[in-house]
């Protein structure tokens, strides 16, 4: 087992040149908490100065009861093989965030896909707003306010008979009178 | 010179010659193409929002359908972020059983993609050879898991059932089978002249912007740059394991084939391995109580190589019996949508199908 | 010249043959289901044999297979599909998704009965249904024809508007061709 020394070393570089914090979670994994005007330099420095050039993921998750959306990049360098996680913090109700397309092109389909999904605004971003959804009129459908079952069920027919949600306990317990049949006992595999 | 008007094509969602349900939107001038844009939206099922109403193991039905052509990388990506997090172990065994159906995987993917690279340049003896002998690979995921395309089999623990009774045996006269037929294939796809003057030099990915763009998998591999995630982090016995990554230079379409090509031959040589190796023991850690099973709050990150390239799992829990949140990176999610715009300017559009089939555009995963 | 029914049966006798013969599907895959496509089309479980094979165009076939989910994006591409194919014209629902939505039933995106948008002479269930039961729902389709109760063509002419009303409710930007044909 090795005893983290990269890990380490980059997480002390990073945070000795931007004053933030961060932690070594385990082998290759290091992730930094950022302020949302500083990430793309962070960005930037990591790409051309510590090696950090293949972006591998950008994604978005919702805690509805803090009020905020997380924003994480991810990305990742060949030479040393650590994965470094740059998060960091914006507001739910106006969500406004930096573009990052000059640092990677292929940005900009995860920045159309946000802007969809979560109705994140990043100012200078090109391309067309229907990336995936076609006359979608109602709120941005990844918010978890909007109930996709109700959505459904109000707007697509329903045949009867097909209840939702009924407890699996409940229903062994309701059937379970039931044994395996003689004739089945062969090819039972217990 | 006649300077040409510009007309706009669609090889709209019903075509012969895409692989699967996009559109691609081209504007030609007489028979070159001058810019393109890639739609997608017509597969769009919201995955992610359904998962957020299912349990942490009702999941898995939701999660094969993500990659239709290789459902079992997402099976196992899944169950290894959410090992991370719970901290759960897995038996050795349950390793190798993990690594031999990841490899059956990708020869079975392969030969779906054989014939469509062949198809799109027309011929068409190829399909029927290749998707023939794959169906022996599926019959062989049948013996073990129950269904052929959709298996559901590798849980975070282990795997749900310990092998049949001569399965390893039939595995190995199935391997020897398909190791003949690969010489067959080569005779009449890679030593055929049609295919060798339509595949050199054609869609060409340039190795200095390749990994900028978000280039991963064999088309990486394939203008020379050796990487994979195999070997830069090995996940379950690939360390224990031996075999070679091949790759090329150049980049174009030939160089891609032959990548893929060789790589099936190391997946037959990594299975006859993983198949002397295997011990014997536990196939499952057990989850105590799957349908009321919390996992504690945190966030992992997981990636394994599949037939297209680097998958990758994003799962946050807030220690609750359902995900809070799962958003996955297709292996082609960054192929179809900003390499194909990037490098289909100048091509003729009777290679548009060649290219999209070569870059292993698969609509299913960009828009999940 | 009487058209007396015996000889009005014997012409639909061999129309009949002839049509349940010669099945042509259109080269559309439209959801997961189209995994299985090749596979039944190919050398093991040969659909060829029964005289299916694929068309390129939607004039030149006769059967649409809806394989699996249908997204809203795709409804409307499949309708204007549909319309353009010249009777007589089959449909055939393939997988649980186009019977009662399959597990895709709470989501935003895909319709969960495809009976209410276009007229579905055959069902085949499953999950994915295998190349044998494909093939099993293609004989039922031919016994429907032999049979001479597969007209939906004509059904979907008379009740336009009924399937025009399902289809608006769900369709919000509608501007597609009238059908005149």
């Amino acid at each position: 087992m090795n005893d983290l020394v990269k890990e380490n070393k980059l997480l002390d570089t990073v945070i000795n040149s931007f004053k933030i914090e961060g932690k070594v979670i385990r082998d290759c994994r290091v992730e930094v908490y950022a302020d949302k005007n500083t990430v793309s330099s962070i960005l930037l420095f990591a790409k051309n100065q510590l090696g950090y050039i293949h972006l591998a993921h950008m994604t978005c998750v919702d805690w509805i009861d803090q009020g905020e959306y997380e924003m994480i990049y991810t990305i990742y360098s060949p030479v040393d093989k650590i994965t470094l996680f740059v998060k960091t913090r914006i507001d739910r109700e106006n969500p406004v965030m930096e573009n990052i397309d000059t640092i990677w092109d292929q940005a900009n389909t995860y920045e159309r896909e946000m802007r969809e999904m979560f109705g994140i605004e990043f100012p200078g971003l090109i391309g067309e707003h229907d990336f995936i959804l076609e006359d979608w009129d109602q709120i941005p459908p990844m918010r978890k306010e909007f109930d996709t079952h109700k959505y459904a069920a109000e707007t697509f027919f329903t045949r009867p008979g097909r209840e939702d949600a009924k407890d699996v306990r409940d229903e062994i317990n309701k059937r379970s009178g039931a044994k395996v049949p003689e004739f089945a006992k062969k090819y039972s595999r217990e | 010179m006649i300077r040409e008007k510009e007309t706009t094509l669609y090889l709209g969602p019903q075509h012969p010659g895409i692989t699967g349900n996009m559109m691609v939107k081209l504007k030609v001038q007489g028979d070159t193409v001058v810019s393109a844009s890639t739609h997608v939206g017509y597969l769009h099922r919201a995955f992610e929002k359904l998962i957020e109403r299912r349990n942490w193991i009702q999941a898995f039905t939701l999660l094969c359908r993500f990659c239709v052509p290789e459902p079992d990388p997402m099976e196992l990506t899944y169950a290894r972020a959410v090992e991370e997090l719970d901290n759960r172990e897995v038996p050795e065994r349950a390793k190798y059983i993990r690594v031999i159906v990841m490899e059956l995987a990708r020869m079975q993917a392969f030969m779906l993609w054989y014939a469509g690279q062949s198809g799109s340049a027309g011929l068409y003896l190829t399909p029927q050879w290749s998707v023939g002998d794959r169906n022996y690979i599926l019959d062989l995921f049948e013996d073990l898991t129950g269904g052929r395309i959709y298996h559901m089999y590798i849980w975070p623990g282990g795997v749900r059932r310990d092998l049949p009774k001569g399965w390893t045996d039939k595995t190995l006269r199935t391997m020897d089978y398909i190791e003949k037929r690969l010489d067959e294939y080569n005779k009449i796809l890679f030593d055929n002249t049609i295919f060798q003057k339509r595949a050199q030099g054609v869609g060409i990915v340039p190795k200095d912007k390749a990994i900028e763009w978000g280039v991963v998998g064999p088309v990486l591999r394939g203008t020379g740059i050796r990487s994979d995630v195999r070997i830069d982090e090995p996940y379950e016995v690939y360390d224990k394991l031996d075999f070679d990554i091949p790759t090329q230079e150049g980049g174009d379409i030939w160089a891609r084939a032959l990548v893929r090509k060789e790589e099936v031959r190391q997946s037959i040589r990594i299975i006859r391995q993983a198949i002397a190796d295997m011990p014997e023991g536990e196939y499952y850690n057990k989850v105590s109580n799957p349908m009321k099973w919390t996992v504690p709050a945190g966030q992992a990150w997981a990636r394994t190589e599949s037939v297209r390239g680097e998958i990758g799992f994003h799962v946050t829990s807030d220690g609750g019996n359902k995900p809070y949140r799962v958003h996955v990176k297709g292996a082609a999610y960054t192929h179809g949508v900003t390499v194909l715009e990037k490098i289909l300017p100048g091509q003729n559009i009777a290679d548009v199908s060649f290219i999209l089939n070569s870059l292993g555009v698969c609509p299913p995963e960009i828009e999940r | 010249m009487e058209n007396d029914k015996n000889s009005q049966k014997i012409v639909d006798y061999i129309q009949n043959f002839a049509r349940k013969h010669s099945l042509f599907v259109l080269a559309y895959g439209t959801g997961c289901g189209a995994i299985e496509i090749p596979a039944t089309m190919t050398s093991r479980y040969d659909a060829e044999r029964f005289g299916i094979r694929g068309a390129a165009t939607p004039r030149q076939a006769d059967v649409l297979l809806i394989t699996g989910y249908l997204s809203t994006k795709t409804l409307k591409r499949v309708i204007r599909v549909y319309e353009q194919m010249q009777e007589p014209k089959y449909v055939i629902g393939f997988g649980s998704c186009t019977i009662n939505g399959g597990m895709y039933y709470d989501s935003y995106n895909t319709i969960n009965g495809l009976d209410q948008y276009l007229p579905v002479d055959v069902y085949i269930n499953g999950c994915m249904p295998r190349p044998e039961a494909v093939i099993s729902g293609f004989v039922k389709l031919q016994e429907l024809i032999m049979a001479g109760r597969a007209n939906n063509g004509e059904k979907y002419r008379e009740n336009l508007e009924h399937y025009r009303t399902n289809q608006k409710k769900i369709i919000k930007n509608w501007k597609m061709p009238d059908y005149n044909w």
